[in-house]
C-alpha cells in the first residue's frame, strides 16, 4: 500500500519563470511506483506576473505589462525494480506580454530525465521513515533562444541535479517531507558574441549559475489514500550571477532566486490503477531577478501495470 | 543488481556532463605581442586631425643615452623590472606593445556599462542623465549609439594625433630603445628599431585616460587605475625609461587641449532637446510630409533620442545636407506596402539564420552599440596584419570619425523626415528586437556599418568582401528584427558608404597607409 500511487510534486518545479523547467520536474517526494508500473501524465500550467525583481527591487514595467507563461507537458514515470523509478518529461512552453511591442516566444523546452532511488525505509514510532535520492538531467531540445528574457521559455543550458529526500509518514496518513538539491548548470549558447556581465565578455556562451533548491511539504492522505493534499514551500537560490541592470532586460547569467508557497491536490478516481487528476497553485513570496509568478496547474494522470505483472 | 544498474547510469550521466567542455568566456581579446610589419619612418609627416599645425606642440630634445641622467633612468628601469610582482608581469602581458587595442576595449566596456536607457519615474515622467549631476539617478551618460560613436571618435582621433607627433619626434631625435643601449636588458616585447623617445605608449595612455574621463565622469577611479597600470608596464616591459614616458605624457596633454576645445563646441551639449524644440521638429516634418514619428513606449517618452545630433559638427563632411537622403516612400505607397508585407512575412515565419542575424547585430541596450561592433572587427584586422601603433591609431581614427559622421548624417535624416516605425504603422505588430526611441528612416545600424566597412575596406583591401558583407548583414538584420523597413536599411547603407568615402578621401590625402 505504501507505494500506492504515483505522480506528485512533479509540477511544483514547473512554474519557474525564465529558468523554469531547466530546473526539471523531479518529484522530490517519497512516493515510489512499484516494479513495472507506469504513470503517464499530461500537465497544463498557466502562470503570470506583473511585477519582477530587478536585483532585489520589485518593480513594474508597463512595456511588459503582465507576462503570461503557459505550458503543456507530457510526462511519464516507470517503476523499474522495487527501488528505482525512471521519469521523463518534455514541455512545450509559450510566453506572451500584455504590454509593449515585443513578441513572445514558444517552443519545445527541455527534455528532462531522472532517476529516483529509495535507499532506506524504516519503521520508526507510529510511522515510516524514508530516505531517497533523485538524479535528474535536463537538456534543451528545441532551438529556442534563452537570451531573450524575460520572454524566453527557458535558460537553454544543460543541468544535472542531485537531490536528497527525507520523509516521515505517520500511520494515520500525515506526511512530512523535505528535500535539498544541488543543481549544476552548464552554458547556454546565445546569438551575440559580446555581452556585459560585470564587465565585457567576448563569447557566444553564457554561464548559467549553479543553484540550490530546497523543498518542504506537509501532506495528508484521505479517502483511503485516494486523495492527497499538500502544503508546499520551496526556494531556489543561484550561487553566483549578476543582477539585472537598471531598467535593462534579464539574461541567463543573472543570479535568480525565489521562494514560493503552494498547495497541491491529487485525486485517484478509482484507486491505484486508471485515471487521476492533479491541481496545484503556487505563489512567489520573495525573489531576485525573477518575475513574481503565480501559477496554476492541472493534470491528468493514467496509471497501469505495464510489465512484471506476475509479481504484482 | 538493480542498484548496480542505477549506479552505472548515474556514472554515465555524470561523465557525460563533466566531460562536456565548457567554452571560455574571456574578458578581453586574447592576442600575443607581435613584431610590427612596418615602422613608418615618415609617419611624423602624416596629417593630424585635431591639430592643424603640429609645430604648435613643442617637445624638448632628449638627453643622449650617454648622459648621466639617462644612465640613472636606465638603472631605475632595470631595478623596476627586477622587482616586478606577478600582477605587474600580468599587466605587461595584458597591455602589449600595441596598447591602443586595450584602451579601445576599455572604451567599449564603458559604453556597454553605460548604455542603459533611463526608466520612468513612479509618476510616469522621465529624468534625463545630466552631466552636471552624473551620479543621477539616472547615471550620466546614457551611452547610446550617437554618444558612443562620438566617444570613440574623440578617443581614436586624439590617439592618432598624439602618435603622429610622437612619431615625428621619435625619428627626429632617434633615441634608441633601452635594450639597444644595454644588451643585458631583456624586453617583454619583440625588439624594435622604433626610437623610444617620446614613448608612444605613454602618449596613448594619457589621451585615452583623459578622453575616457571626459566621457565617463563616474569612472575616474577605474580609468586612473588603468592608466597607472599601463604607464608602469612601460618600464616593467623594458621598452621605455622615465624621460621617454614623460615626453609621451607631455604630448598627450597638449593634444587633450585641442580635443577638449573641439568637444566643448561641437554641438553635442544641445543634441538632447527640450520637449518644445522636439515637438517643433516633429511638427515641421508633419507639415512637410504629412507624417511624424512617435515614441510607442508606456509611459510615452516625451522626446526622442538626441533630435539635434544631426547638427553636431562632423569630422570630414563639410555640410550634413550633402549627405541627407532623399525622401522615403510615403506610408500607403506601393513601395511602402511591399516593404510592410516583407516585415509581416518575417514576423509570421523567421528562419533560424535570420533570427541569428537579427540578434548578432542587435547591439542594443547594454551592449557596446554598432560602432563598438565595428571597433571589434577593426581590432581583429589590426592584429592579423600586425599593424604598428601609428597605423592602428590611423585605422581607428578614420573609422571612428567616419562612423560618427555617419551617425550625424543618419540623425539629420531621421529627424528631418521623422518617419514612423513599423510598430506604429502596422496594427498589432510585434517584434523580436526592441524598437528604439527615434525615427526609422534611415537605419542607424546601416549607416554606421556601411561607413565602417568603407573605411576598413580602404585600409584592409584583402578583406573588403567580408566588410561589405557584414555591412549588408547589419542592414538587413534590422528588417528581420521588425524595427526597420527595407528602404530604411537600403538607403542607410548608401548614406553610410557616401559618408565613409569622405573619410577615406581624407585618409588618402597624406599619401601614406
Amino acid at each position: 500500500m505504501k507505494n500506492l500511487i504515483y505522480a506528485s510534486g512533479l509540477a511544483v518545479l514547473l512554474q519557474f519563470i525564465y529558468i523554469a523547467p531547466s530546473q526539471g520536474q523531479l518529484p522530490f517526494d517519497e512516493i515510489m511506483m512499484s516494479n513495472g508500473e507506469v504513470c503517464a501524465a499530461l500537465m497544463f500550467e498557466h502562470g503570470t506576473w506583473n511585477r519582477y525583481w530587478e536585483g532585489d527591487f520589485l518593480r513594474e514595467n508597463a512595456n511588459i505589462g503582465t507576462l503570461t507563461r503557459q505550458l503543456i507537458m507530457p510526462y511519464v514515470a516507470v517503476g523499474i525494480g522495487k527501488h528505482v523509478n525512471f521519469m521523463a518529461s518534455i514541455p512545450y512552453v509559450r510566453t506572451e506580454a500584455s504590454g509593449g511591442t515585443q513578441a513572445g516566444q514558444e517552443g519545445i523546452q527541455d527534455l528532462s530525465l531522472s532517476f529516483k532511488v529509495k535507499w532506506l525505509e524504516k519503521r520508526a514510532g507510529a510511522g515510516n521513515f524514508s530516505l531517497l535520492t533523485n538524479t535528474n538531467f535536463n537538456t534543451p531540445v528545441g532551438p529556442y533562444l534563452s537570451d531573450y528574457m524575460p520572454f524566453s521559455i527557458g535558460a537553454g543550458a544543460p543541468e544535472l541535479g542531485m537531490r536528497g529526500i527525507v520523509s516521515y509518514r505517520t500511520d494515520f496518513g500525515l506526511v512530512a517531507r523535505t528535500s535539498m538539491a544541488y543543481l549544476w548548470r552548464g552554458q547556454t549558447q546565445i546569438e551575440r558574441d559580446y555581452y556585459y556581465e560585470n564587465g565585457s565578455v567576448y563569447s557566444s556562451f553564457m554561464n548559467v549559475p549553479n543553484a540550490v533548491n530546497f523543498h518542504a511539504a506537509l501532506a495528508y492522505w484521505l479517502l483511503d489514500d485516494q486523495l492527497r493534499i499538500e502544503a508546499t514551500f520551496q526556494s531556489l537560490n543561484c550561487l553566483t550571477g549578476d543582477d539585472i541592470r537598471s531598467y535593462n532586460r534579464p539574461q541567463p547569467t543573472n543570479k535568480m532566486d525565489f521562494a514560493q508557497v503552494g498547495t497541491w491536490i491529487q485525486y485517484y478516481i478509482k484507486g491505484r490503477q486508471g485515471l487521476g487528476t492533479i491541481a496545484y497553485v503556487n505563489h512567489t513570496v520573495s525573489g531576485r531577478n525573477m518575475g513574481k509568478f503565480t501559477t496554476v496547474g492541472l493534470g491528468l494522470t493514467y496509471q497501469f501495470q505495464a510489465f512484471n505483472k506476475s509479481s504484482n | 543488481m538493480k542498484m548496480k544498474f542505477t549506479n552505472n547510469i548515474y556514472i554515465i550521466i555524470l561523465l557525460w556532463f563533466t566531460s562536456a567542455c565548457l567554452e571560455e568566456t574571456p574578458r578581453f581579446l586574447e592576442f600575443e605581442n607581435y613584431e610590427f610589419e612596418e615602422l613608418d619612418v615618415n609617419g611624423g609627416n602624416w596629417k593630424t586631425i585635431l591639430v592643424s599645425n603640429v609645430d604648435q606642440i613643442e617637445v624638448p630634445a632628449p638627453k643622449p643615452v650617454t648622459s648621466s641622467e639617462y644612465v640613472q633612468e636606465l638603472e631605475a628601469m632595470r631595478q623596476k623590472m627586477n622587482s616586478q610582482t606577478a600582477a605587474e608581469r600580468d599587466a605587461v602581458r595584458y597591455w602589449t606593445n600595441n596598447p591602443i587595442l586595450r584602451w579601445n576595449e576599455i572604451a567599449l566596456e564603458m559604453a556597454a556599462k553605460y548604455n542603459l536607457i533611463p526608466g520612468p519615474n513612479p509618476d510616469g515622467t522621465y529624468t534625463l542623465p545630466n552631466p552636471a549631476n552624473p551620479d543621477g539617478p539616472p547615471a550620466f551618460p546614457f551611452a547610446h549609439p550617437p554618444y558612443t560613436s562620438r566617444m570613440l571618435a574623440y578617443l581614436s582621433v586624439a590617439q592618432y594625433d598624439a602618435l603622429v607627433i610622437a612619431w615625428k619626434h621619435k625619428f627626429q631625435h632617434n633615441r634608441t630603445s633601452p635594450y639597444w643601449v644595454d644588451s643585458s636588458i631583456n624586453p617583454a616585447y619583440p625588439k624594435s628599431q622604433l626610437p623610444s623617445y617620446p614613448s608612444d605608449g605613454a602618449a596613448v595612455a594619457m589621451v585615452s585616460k583623459e578622453v575616457l574621463k571626459m566621457m565617463f565622469p563616474l569612472e575616474h577611479t577605474f580609468i586612473d587605475q588603468k592608466y597607472e597600470e599601463h604607464i608602469s608596464s612601460l618600464e616593467n616591459a623594458g621598452i621605455n625609461v622615465k624621460s621617454d614616458i614623460d615626453a609621451g605624457i607631455l604630448i598627450g596633454n597638449e593634444i587633450m587641449s585641442f580635443a577638449r576645445q573641439r568637444a566643448s563646441k561641437d554641438g553635442m551639449a544641445n543634441a538632447q532637446t527640450p520637449k518644445p524644440v522636439s515637438d517643433s521638429i516633429a511638427n515641421a516634418a508633419y507639415e512637410r510630409f504629412g507624417w511624424k514619428w512617435q515614441n510607442m513606449e508606456t509611459p510615452q517618452r516625451p522626446v526622442g533620442l538626441t533630435p539635434l545630433f544631426g547638427k553636431v559638427r562632423m569630422w570630414h563632411v563639410p555640410n550634413v545636407e550633402e549627405v541627407r537622403s532623399d525622401p522615403p516612400p510615403a506610408p500607403g505607397s506601393a513601395q511602402f506596402e511591399e516593404d510592410v508585407k516583407e516585415l509581416k512575412k518575417y514576423a509570421a515565419h523567421m528562419t533560424l539564420d535570420q533570427r541569428r542575424i537579427a540578434n548578432w547585430w542587435e547591439d542594443g541596450l547594454g551592449s557596446y552599440t554598432p560602432p563598438g561592433h565595428w571597433n571589434k572587427f577593426a581590432k581583429l584586422s589590426i592584429v592579423k596584419n600586425k599593424l604598428n601603433p601609428l597605423r592602428t591609431a590611423k585605422v581607428f581614427a578614420y573609422m571612428n570619425s567616419a562612423i560618427m559622421d555617419a551617425g550625424v548624417a543618419c540623425w539629420d535624416t531621421k529627424y528631418y523626415y521623422h518617419y514612423p516605425r513599423p510598430v506604429e504603422t502596422i496594427k498589432g505588430f510585434r517584434t523580436i528586437l526592441g524598437t528604439p526611441n527615434f525615427p526609422a528612416y534611415t537605419s542607424g545600424h546601416s549607416t554606421f556599418s556601411a561607413a565602417g566597412a568603407t573605411v576598413l575596406s580602404y585600409f584592409f583591401p584583402d578583406d573588403e568582401a567580408a566588410f561589405q558583407n557584414w555591412a549588408e548583414e547589419a542592414a538587413v538584420s534590422r528588417i528581420y528584427g521588425g524595427i526597420h523597413y527595407r528602404f530604411d536599411a537600403t538607403e542607410g547603407t548608401v548614406q553610410g558608404r557616401k559618408v565613409g568615402q569622405y573619410a577615406v578621401n581624407m585618409a588618402k590625402s597624406d599619401g601614406a597607409f
